[in-house]
């Protein structure tokens, strides 16, 4: 927090850089690259994959957005934002060399510790990538301490995937990657259909493997169903939440699933949390 | 007088009918004065219904108040009828709902329940004090009986009916399938004398008190919700984007929007009372809608609510309007 | 901690002698009551059942700036209240004082919020024992009584002629001989407990609230939410008369050149509370709403903090135009079957 004693006040964050991960338009998706005015912040700032802020511009309020860089890539921080409503629109007008506000880092993280030794399967759909990132390149940055990535990651168009040059370089590692598109295109030669009949198609192994999963909530219902097909366990499976959030501290109320805040106690669930509360699918 | 029997017979028959999903009326409260809306789904239901000077609600108000979820796939939307029992008030709100087509005359059944006038809470409350059982209320010639924690009082008629009732010309439903009791006679008549009363004032008298009056309204829109006429499915006070409206609470903010509700409702405005009676921060809505009211009245001929065939004032272009209205 | 007592017709004189407090008391405009700072100390009264808006507003203010900013530029100026000047809320019912102790746990939980614990920290309560409960007091069901004395740093009794007041805390020891209140004797502290136990039995509601928050998350789906939701308005009037109630917005506002991030009381009774900007409510109907706001009261906020997030000060009861009735919610929760319910 810019201010241990005033969790309300934001940092001021210039943008280094800003790109559009799909194409221009209504609902598309922006990448910010930005870094601290007041560069001293970095002695104490800190996040983990999984963490969030409130992204915002004065003026205008602020968002919740996850942080969609690992922690690993030092120097900056990396937002990918969907424009959709009053805040994200007046995000995307803005372009490098413009700053924005950023409060946090808020929210619990994905147990990266927890996790080490184990086989790592990403599942995303669309600007669901964006929380699944940071997980990924943490695992990327750290090889020696987990077993296996693989990546499966899908959109309804080849234009709508979001961070299209980095599942080539995941490729090139090594790291196995399955890309997919829900509706026939030419020249695309990897697979056609949801994303969840993609993860059947895989069929990873359950065995010491953690599934991580993000997109829309019908994703992640769909998804969640067929890992447990393929024989994982409730614990096996994370997944991120989303609600309206206001304050992002656990205080202005909205963004309760039955006793738990999403800003505070979230966005990261396992499975085996979200079966209990029944509001967590509503 | 309404005989409840055979109001919860009325209301029994309907509801057992395959083509009706709810029917909206009153049933007895959980203390004092109160009597609070019935929404009834089952035959078996209909005995919880009542009909005295208590039933101070619009049940019309609660037939748009329903959300209307999505369909499932697969699955046909529910086409069934809402039934509503309705005062001479009350039954205004179905003819202007009508007139503005938010729903079809076939997707309601209306019970209509003449009435003779209803208690103010508030008047009662000044004149017995309060209680935690429920009071039990009937009309006597011109007196109000009251059954309070078993004890029988009376009170005049006169001073304890509410203010929509004292000038009411309505006391009859005008639109209905169905009556459940003998009409009553009518008693009121509209001289609008609170709102000469109330422009006797000059206009820095008023505006000081509306600002009082406004400096207290703490924005929880149950004047807005209330309302029969304010069904709209996203309303501009609460419009994030544009934002015509802030949501912080100050004078200026909140006399926003009460003159923005107060224009929306001119050549609507039902007067059932219900805005004004629900405020729990006791601003005169009132006064501000029937000043309106009049305006209409004196520059169109028109009243709101009393005839199903009429065209809605402000939707309708007509080269004749008066100019005067644009000041 | 001290007893002491001052005759009523010298209220204004008590008052008034505090120069070093702000006095925030119970005000009218017409028939509606609500905390006001007081600039005349002769308009105090004690002629009140209790306020229409709870004194909640004198640590959460319905509107609140958190910071100020300019156009164009990137300085953040904080608008933390001034905690330089003490001061004293005078008159306040138990039932609210006793909500302060627990909305502070919220707004002390984990990241403490300054904006409220300023306020908070600041303020001496002197409470009014309550004589006359109204018909839908319950306070007795949630640990509160109209002499409890949770939160408040003393206690006024008015015994007609003279009040007696008995001090709790340092703070408040300090005001009552700032006030020059003179010592109380044993006639005025059986007045006082003989007043306390009459009000005791003028309170006709209850509810016997064991076992309530563990029970409502198996009544998630049940029906029974209907019988009150189909008549709910969406109103915020239960929500923002709360006392503990405490959910807000932040807004961020421009006037020409100058802006404000702003926060402001909001309930979960509206639907634009949660809704998310695709569309998607998790809330979409009355329903869920109703359903959330008692079990956040009940179960949720229990779970938390381990207490009700209630104080049984009746408000939403009074004021409910639908006479959406909490302590019949409550009792027709305890008699649902949770086997009724649809698993989720």
């Amino acid at each position: 927090m810019m201010d241990e004693s005033n969790p309300y006040l934001p940092y001021i964050v210039n943008i280094e850089d800003a790109w559009y991960e799909t194409p221009v338009g209504d609902r598309a998706v922006k990448t910010f690259k930005v870094n601290f005015k007041d560069e001293k912040v970095w002695d104490t700032w800190s996040h983990k994959p999984g963490n969030c802020a409130m992204v915002g511009r004065l003026g205008i309020g602020e968002s919740m957005f996850c942080i969609s860089s690992s922690p690993t890539e030092e120097g900056y921080l990396r937002f990918s934002i969907m424009q959709a409503g009053k805040v994200t629109s007046a995000l995307h007008d803005l372009e490098a060399g413009d700053t924005m506000t950023v409060r946090g880092p808020l929210g619990n993280s994905f147990p990266m510790e927890e996790w080490e030794g184990k086989n790592i399967l990403s599942i995303g759909g669309g600007i669901g990538q964006a929380p699944l990132r940071p997980v990924i390149n943490y695992v990327r940055a750290n090889k020696d301490k987990y077993g296996n990535l693989s990546v499966l990651y899908g959109a309804r168009t080849s234009d709508l995937h979001c961070f299209k040059s980095e599942f080539q370089e995941y490729q090139e590692e090594g790291t196995e990657c399955h890309l997919a598109i829900d509706i026939e295109e030419e020249g695309w030669k990897n697979f056609v259909g949801f994303v969840p009949d993609l993860l059947l198609d895989v069929a990873p192994s359950p065995d010491n493997t953690i599934a991580v999963t993000c997109g829309p909530p019908i994703l992640i219902k769909f998804v969640t169903q067929g890992l447990e097909r393929l024989g994982f366990t409730a614990d096996q499976i994370y997944t991120t939440l989303e609600e309206r959030m206001k304050c992002g501290i656990g205080k202005c109320g909205r963004c309760n699933v039955g006793s738990l805040y999403v800003c505070k106690d979230g966005p990261v669930f396992s499975y085996a949390t979200l079966k209990e509360i029944p509001e967590a699918f509503a | 007088m309404v005989d409840e029997t055979i109001l919860r017979e009325k209301a029994r028959e309907v509801l057992a009918r395959d083509d009706v999903r709810r029917l909206i009326g009153w049933k007895r409260g959980t203390y004092g004065y109160e009597s609070a809306p019935a929404v009834l789904k089952d035959a078996s239901q209909a005995d919880e219904l009542i009909f005295d000077p208590t039933c101070v609600q619009n049940p019309a108000s609660f037939i748009t108040l329903e959300e209307k979820l999505p369909v499932p796939r697969g699955q046909d939307p529910d086409t069934r009828k809402v039934a509503v029992l309705v005062k001479g008030c009350d039954s205004r709100a179905v003819v202007q709902q009508l007139v503005e087509k938010a729903y079809t005359r076939d997707g309601v059944i209306v019970l209509g329940v003449p009435c003779t006038g209803v208690v103010d809470r508030r008047k009662a409350q000044k004149m017995f004090g309060d209680t935690s059982e429920p009071v039990m209320i009937k009309e006597e010639g011109d007196k109000f009986v009251f059954i309070i924690d078993g004890e029988t009082r009376e009170g005049p008629r006169a001073e304890l009916l509410a203010d929509k009732c004292v000038r009411c010309r309505f006391p009859n439903p005008l639109v209905y399938d169905e009556l459940v009791a003998d009409e009553v006679a009518v008693w009121g008549a509209d001289e609008f004398a609170d709102v000469d009363e109330f422009e006797k004032m000059s206009p820095p008298e008023k505006w000081k008190f509306w600002e009082e009056q406004f400096s207290k309204c703490i924005r929880c829109y149950s004047c807005r919700n209330v309302c029969p006429m304010c069904y709209c499915l996203e309303c501009v006070v609460t419009k994030q984007k544009p934002q015509w409206t802030r949501r912080s609470t100050d004078v200026s903010e909140n006399t926003a929007y009460h003159i923005q509700r107060a224009w929306h409702l001119s050549g609507r405005c039902i007067e059932c009372g219900e805005c004004e009676r629900v405020c729990p921060v006791d601003i005169p809505i009132t006064t501000l809608n029937r000043k309106m009211t009049r305006d209409v009245k004196e520059l169109f001929s028109y009243e709101p609510g009393v005839d199903v065939e009429a065209e809605p004032l402000l939707s309708c272009y007509n080269p004749q309007d008066p100019e005067e209205y644009i000041m | 901690m001290g007893d002491f007592k001052f005759a009523k017709d010298k209220l204004a004189e008590v008052v008034g002698a505090l120069k070093d407090y702000e006095v925030f008391a119970p005000a009218a405009v017409g028939d509606v009551l609500r905390f006001k700072e007081v600039e005349d100390a002769s308009s105090v009264s004690f002629d009140f059942k209790n306020t229409n808006v709870p004194p909640k507003e004198l640590m959460f203010p319905e509107t609140e700036t958190l910071f100020k900013f300019r156009v164009g530029k990137t300085d953040i100026e904080p608008a933390v209240p001034d905690e330089s000047k003490k001061r004293l809320v005078f008159g306040i019912r138990p039932c609210d004082a006793m909500a302060y102790t627990i909305v502070e746990k919220l707004y002390s939980w984990d990241y403490p919020d300054p904006y409220f614990e300023k306020r908070r920290e600041s303020s001496v309560l002197f409470g009014l024992a309550c004589s006359e409960p109204v018909p839908n007091c319950f306070c007795t069901s949630l640990g509160g009584g109209p002499g409890s004395e949770q939160g408040l740093d003393a206690l006024m009794f008015d015994l007609g002629e003279t009040v007696y007041v008995k001090t709790i805390t340092d703070a408040g020891d300090t005001v009552a001989k700032a006030m020059g209140l003179e010592a109380a004797a044993d006639a005025e502290k059986k007045a006082a407990a003989a007043q306390e136990k009459d009000a005791l039995g003028k309170i006709k509601r209850s509810i016997d609230t064991e076992g309530i928050p563990e029970k409502l998350p198996s009544l998630y789906d049940h029906p029974f939410w209907e019988q009150f939701s189909d008549r709910c308005l969406s109103c915020g009037i239960c929500t923002f008369l709360c006392p503990t109630c405490h959910c807000f917005d932040i807004q961020d506002e421009m006037e020409a050149f100058d802006g404000r991030r702003a926060r402001m009381w909001d309930t979960c009774m509206f639907p634009e509370y949660t809704l998310h900007t695709s569309g998607h409510n998790p809330r979409p109907t009355r329903k869920e709403r109703t359903r959330n706001r008692i079990s956040h009261k009940y179960s949720y906020f229990p779970e938390k903090f381990d207490v009700i997030a209630c104080v049984g000060c009746g408000r939403c009861i009074n004021y409910c135009p639908v006479n959406i009735d909490i302590l019949d919610i409550l009792e027709k929760s305890k008699q649902a079957e949770a086997k009724e319910a649809k698993t989720a």
